[in-house]
C-alpha cells in the first residue's frame, strides 16, 4: 500500500512537471507586426462610397474618420505605413446646400435617427451643411473613394466635371491617374457596386446594358456590360501595379441582401378587416374579369394569369402589394383599364423609401392608412422584381468572376466581401466578441440608416476582411481591429 | 470572531478555479491535504459527509475557518493584439459548523459554507466588455444535518440543503453606448446530501457523498440599462423610468459524488486520496427571462438563452498528513481538476481551466484547542478559446492562490 502511493505521488510530480503549460507560447505583447512581401508606405485605396467612408446617405468627418481604408491605413503604420490624407468633408452633417435636390434627396445631410409619432424611432434626413468646397490644393489624396463612382468612371478624366464629391478635390486628372501619379507602393480597388447598385435602387428602372461596351449611351440607373467591366478593371490593375506595386481587389456583394431591399417584407400588407379586404376585392373585380376573359381567348396564358389576379384577404394573412410591373405583358392595347397590374411575392424585393407609402392605417400616425399598393398601385421605380433582380446577381457573377480572374492573373490579394455581406445577411449575422451584427436596419449595427451603405462597425468588419486577404497574400501580419470599438447606429 | 468573519464574506467576493463556480475551499484543514474528504476529526467533516459526523472522537466539536483566494485571469486575441488582465478582489470563503452527539449513536450538526460563487472584474474597456465587466456570484449553503451509527464501523447521514445566493452582473451595451446590470440578491434554492462513512479498520476510513444540486431561483432580478439616450432606450426596450426591467432566472448549483479514502500507514502518518464527479451537464444553457425588453433570441423576444454546454467534470486528489508530534502536524497534497467545459465553450464570465494545485498547511493541536493554517497554489493550464456562440477567439491563462486559517474546538467527556 505504502509503495503504491508513493509511486503515485512519483506519478503526479511527474504530471506537474511536464504537462504543465500555464503560459501563452506567445505573448502578444512580444508580437512585433510586420508587412512581409508587400510595401505599405505608400498605400492609396480606390472605390466609390464604401471606400470614401459614406454613410447614413451622407459623406461627413465622423463617417470619413471610420472608413475602412483609413482603418487598413492605421494598421498598415505598425509595418511600416505611411500617411494616409483623405479629402475631409468641411462638416459633419454632408451634403452640399448648392446642390441638394428635395425630390430626390440627393446631396442632403446624412440621415438621423429621430423619435417620430408614438415615440417610434424614425430616420429623417438632415440639412445639407455647406455649400460645395473646393480642396484640390490640399493633395494629393491617398483616399481616392467617390460616392456615386461606377467602374469606368474612375478613368474618366473628365470625371471632376461629373461628380461634386470629385470635383472637391479633383485636379484635372481621372481618379486612376490621380492614384498612379502618386506611385503608390500598395493600393486596393474595391469598384463595381454602383454598376448594379443604381440599377437596383431604382427598382430596375435602368437597362441592362449587358452586351453594350459604348458608355456613352449608357443611363444612370444601367447595369453596366460585364465585358466593359473586367476591361476597364484590368487597364486600372495593369497601370497601377506597372511600378511593382501590390495591391488588393474585392469583390463586389450582391445587393439584394442589403437593408435598402430586405426591410420592408415583400408581401407588406397585412391586418386587413373584412371590409377592406371585401372593398379592394370589388374595386379589382373588373381587372381580374378583363384578363380572365383574355386568358380564355388564349391572349395570355395561364401562368401569366395566375401572376395577375389581384386577391386580398383580410386577417393576418400576408397580401402582395399591388404593383405596375413593365415586365408583365403590355395588355393596354386591347384594353386600357387592364394595366400591367400584380402583387408582389416572396420573389420581389419592395425598397426601403416605399415603406412610408405602405404604413398601416394608424389613428394618430398614419391616419390615412395605405396610400399606395393597395388602391393605389406601388409604382415600377419600388420596386425590385424577380426578373430584375435575376439581371443584377447576373451582371454581379460576372463582374466578381471578372475580378477573381484579374486578382489571380495580376497576383494580388483578393477580398470576397460577397461572402462576407451574405453571412451578415444571414440569419444568424456576425458575432464579435458578443455582439450580434446582421442585416437587420437599425437594430443589426452594420448598416446605417441608408440600408445601403456600412456604419463605423460594419466597415471595420470589411476592413478586417481586407487584413486578412492581405495577410494571407502578402504574409504580412497586420492586426485586426475590434468592430465593437467603432460607432454603430447613433440613437437620438 | 464570527461577526467579522461573516462581515468580510459579505464585502467580498468568493472565487475558485475549482471547475465553473465551484469553489473547494470547506475545510482548512482538508485543504492543506488537496482537499481530500476522508477526515473525520472535528466538525469540519460535516460539509464534505454529514456521516462523517458519527466519527468525530468527540461529543462536541466547533469549527469556523476563513480563506484567501486570489487569482487573475489574462485574456488575449491573436487577431487584434489586444490582451487583458482581471484585477479581482480577494475572495473570502468562509466556513462553519458544529457536531454534538446527543447520544451515543446519534449526531446532530450545522454546516454553514460558501461552496460557489466568482468575482471577475475586468478593464471596463476590454475587448469582451459586451460579454462581462464585473460577474460576482455568490452562494451561502445553510445545512442542519444528522447522522446514525449504525455498527461500530458504518454510519449513514443526511442533511437538509437551505442556499441563498447573488449574482451581479456588469456589461456593457455598446450599440446604446452604455451598460446593463443584471442583479438579483435574493436568489435562492433548496437542496439535500447524504452519505456513508466506513471504518472497517482503526486504519482505514472511507467516505462516501453524495450533494444534490440546487437550483437558484432568481425570481425577481433587476436589469438596469444605463445610456446616454437614456429616454430612447427606456422607450425601446419598455423599460420603467428608471431604466429597470425586472427579470427571472435559474442558476443551476450541480451535484457532486465524492468518494474519499485515508488509510493511516502508520500511527503519525495517514494518506488520503478523494474522487469528485460533478454534475455540469446540467448547465447546458442560461434564461434570461425578462418582463418586458426584447433583447431575447427566442421566438418570444423577451427571453434571453445564452448557451453553456458544460459537461460533468472529475477532481482527483491526493493528500498526506504527518504528526511531527502530539501537538504540530504538517500536511501536503496535490490535485487535479477539471474544467467542465471545451475551447469551444469558454465563457470570460466563469473563467475555468483544467488546474493542478499544491496544497501544503500546518497543524496546531493545545489540549481541545487546534489551529491549521493552509495554503495552495493553483497551476491553471492556459488555453485556447474559440466560442462562435459568442465570437469570442483568443488564448486565456491564470494564475491562483488561496491561503486559510482554521480553528477547532472539541469537548471530549
Amino acid at each position: 500500500m505504502k509503495k503504491i502511493i508513493i509511486s503515485t505521488l512519483a506519478i503526479s510530480a511527474l504530471l506537474f512537471t511536464t504537462s504543465c503549460k500555464t503560459d501563452f507560447d506567445t505573448d502578444v505583447k512580444d508580437i512585433a507586426v510586420t508587412n512581409g512581401e508587400a510595401n505599405f508606405s505608400k498605400y492609396v485605396a480606390l472605390g466609390n462610397s464604401l471606400t470614401s467612408g459614406f454613410r447614413d446617405n451622407a459623406l461627413y468627418i465622423d463617417g470619413q474618420n471610420e472608413s475602412y481604408p483609413l482603418i487598413l491605413s492605421n494598421q498598415m503604420k505598425l509595418a511600416g505605413g505611411g500617411a494616409f490624407k483623405q479629402p475631409m468633408m468641411p462638416n459633419n452633417s454632408g451634403g452640399f446646400s448648392n446642390l441638394a435636390n428635395p425630390a430626390t434627396g440627393d446631396f442632403y445631410g446624412k440621415i438621423v435617427l429621430g423619435v417620430g409619432c408614438n415615440n417610434a424611432l424614425a430616420p429623417k434626413p438632415s440639412a445639407p451643411g455647406a455649400a460645395l468646397d473646393n480642396i484640390s490644393t490640399g493633395g494629393p489624396y491617398q483616399n481616392l473613394g467617390i460616392p456615386g463612382a461606377k467602374s469606368f468612371h474612375l478613368g474618366l478624366s473628365s470625371y471632376g466635371m461629373l461628380n461634386p464629391y470629385y470635383t472637391r478635390f479633383s485636379t484635372g486628372v481621372s481618379p486612376i491617374n490621380a492614384a498612379v501619379s502618386q506611385a503608390p507602393t500598395f493600393f486596393s480597388l474595391w469598384i463595381g457596386n454602383n454598376d448594379v447598385l443604381s440599377y437596383a435602387t431604382s427598382g430596375g428602372t435602368g437597362v441592362d446594358q449587358t452586351g453594350n461596351a459604348n458608355v456613352t449611351t449608357y443611363g444612370n440607373n444601367d447595369i453596366t456590360d460585364p465585358t466593359l467591366y473586367k476591361s476597364v478593371i484590368n487597364t486600372y490593375v495593369t497601370a497601377l501595379t506597372a511600378n511593382g506595386a501590390k495591391g488588393v481587389l474585392a469583390n463586389i456583394p450582391n445587393v439584394t441582401s442589403i437593408p435598402f431591399f430586405t426591410t420592408v417584407p415583400s408581401k407588406p400588407i397585412s391586418n386587413l378587416t373584412d371590409s377592406q379586404a371585401s372593398q379592394l376585392n370589388t374595386a379589382y373585380a373588373p381587372y381580374n374579369a378583363g384578363i380572365l376573359q383574355l386568358k380564355s381567348m388564349g391572349v395570355i396564358s395561364d401562368a401569366e394569369y395566375q401572376s395577375r389576379v389581384i386577391k386580398f384577404t383580410a386577417g393576418s394573412v400576408a397580401n402582395g402589394a399591388v404593383i405596375l410591373d413593365k415586365d408583365l405583358k403590355d395588355l393596354t392595347g386591347l384594353n386600357p383599364a387592364l394595366k400591367s397590374y400584380r402583387q408582389t411575392t416572396s420573389e420581389d424585393f419592395i425598397i426601403l423609401p416605399a415603406a412610408n407609402l405602405i404604413k398601416p392605417f394608424d389613428a394618430t400616425c398614419n391616419p390615412q392608412g395605405m396610400s399606395a399598393g393597395t388602391a393605389v398601385p406601388l409604382a415600377d421605380k419600388y420596386v425590385l422584381t424577380q426578373k430584375e433582380t435575376l439581371k443584377v446577381i447576373t451582371a454581379t457573377k460576372a463582374y466578381n468572376d471578372a475580378l477573381k480572374d484579374i486578382a489571380a492573373s495580376k497576383g494580388l490579394a483578393y477580398v470576397d466581401a460577397n461572402t462576407k455581406m451574405n453571412e451578415l445577411g444571414g440569419q444568424s449575422g456576425i458575432v464579435w466578441d458578443g455582439v450580434r451584427y446582421s442585416a437587420k436596419f437599425v437594430t443589426g449595427g452594420a448598416f446605417s440608416l441608408d440600408g445601403v451603405h456600412l456604419t463605423g462597425r460594419g466597415y471595420a468588419i470589411i476592413a478586417n476582411e481586407f487584413i486578412k486577404a492581405i495577410n494571407a497574400k502578402y504574409k504580412s501580419t497586420l492586426p485586426q481591429v475590434d468592430p465593437n470599438k467603432y460607432s454603430g447606429i447613433t440613437f437620438p | 470572531m464570527k461577526k467579522i468573519l461573516i462581515s468580510t464574506a459579505l464585502l467580498a467576493g468568493v472565487l475558485s478555479y475549482a471547475g465553473g463556480f465551484r469553489v473547494s475551499l470547506q475545510g482548512v484543514k482538508q485543504l492543506a491535504m488537496a482537499h481530500t474528504s476522508a477526515h473525520a476529526e472535528d466538525a469540519s467533516v460535516a460539509f464534505f459527509n454529514p456521516a462523517g459526523m458519527s466519527f468525530i472522537p468527540s461529543k462536541l466539536s466547533i469549527v469556523a475557518g476563513g480563506f484567501g483566494a486570489s487569482n487573475k485571469v489574462t485574456f488575449q486575441n491573436l487577431n487584434t493584439l489586444s490582451s487583458a488582465e482581471t484585477d479581482n478582489p480577494l475572495g473570502t470563503p468562509i466556513y462553519a459548523a458544529i457536531a454534538y452527539k446527543p447520544a451515543k449513536n446519534i449526531s446532530v450538526g450545522f454546516s454553514f459554507s460558501t461552496p460557489f460563487g466568482s468575482t471577475v472584474q475586468y478593464p471596463n474597456d476590454w475587448e469582451g466588455k459586451e460579454l462581462v465587466q464585473k460577474m460576482e456570484l455568490k452562494s451561502f449553503y445553510f445545512q442542519p444535518m444528522v447522522s446514525v451509527k449504525m455498527t461500530d464501523w458504518l454510519s449513514f447521514g443526511a442533511s437538509y440543503i437551505y442556499a441563498k445566493g447573488k449574482v451581479d452582473w456588469d456589461k456593457a451595451v455598446t450599440q446604446f453606448g452604455g451598460t446593463v446590470n443584471i442583479n438579483d440578491n435574493k436568489a435562492s434554492g433548496h437542496g439535500y446530501g447524504f452519505g456513508f462513512y466506513f471504518r472497517p479498520d482503526p486504519s482505514f476510513d472511507m467516505s462516501i457523498a453524495y450533494r444534490s444540486p440546487v437550483d437558484m431561483k432568481a425570481k425577481n432580478g433587476t436589469a438596469t440599462f444605463k445610456a446616454p439616450s437614456q429616454n430612447t432606450v427606456n422607450a425601446l426596450l419598455g423599460l420603467n423610468s428608471a431604466g429597470q426591467d425586472s427579470f427571472t432566472a435559474t442558476l443551476p448549483l450541480v451535484e457532486e459524488y465524492t468518494i474519499g479514502m485515508t488509510y493511516k500507514a502508520t500511527s503519525k502518518w495517514l494518506i488520503s486520496a478523494d474522487f469528485n464527479y460533478h454534475g455540469w451537464g446540467r448547465y447546458s444553457k442560461l434564461t434570461l427571462d425578462f418582463a418586458n425588453a426584447p433583447i431575447g433570441n427566442q421566438a418570444d423576444p423577451t427571453v434571453l438563452v445564452a448557451p453553456k454546454n458544460f459537461k460533468n467534470s472529475k477532481t482527483f486528489r491526493l493528500g498526506t498528513q504527518y504528526a511531527f508530534s502530539n501537538m504540530i502536524y504538517g500536511r501536503l497534497g496535490a490535485y487535479y481538476d477539471e474544467s467542465p467545459y471545451s475551447d469551444e465553450n469558454f465563457i470570460p464570465e466563469t473563467p475555468s481551466f483544467n488546474t493542478y494545485v499544491v496544497t501544503g498547511g500546518l497543524g496546531f493541536k493545545l489540549k481541545q484547542f487546534g489551529v491549521d493554517v493552509a495554503g495552495g497554489y493553483a497551476m491553471p493550464q492556459a488555453r485556447d478559446v474559440k466560442n462562435p456562440n459568442i465570437g469570442f477567439y483568443g488564448q486565456a491563462k491564470a494564475k491562483a492562490f488561496y491561503f486559510g486559517l482554521g480553528l477547532s474546538y472539541n469537548v471530549f467527556n
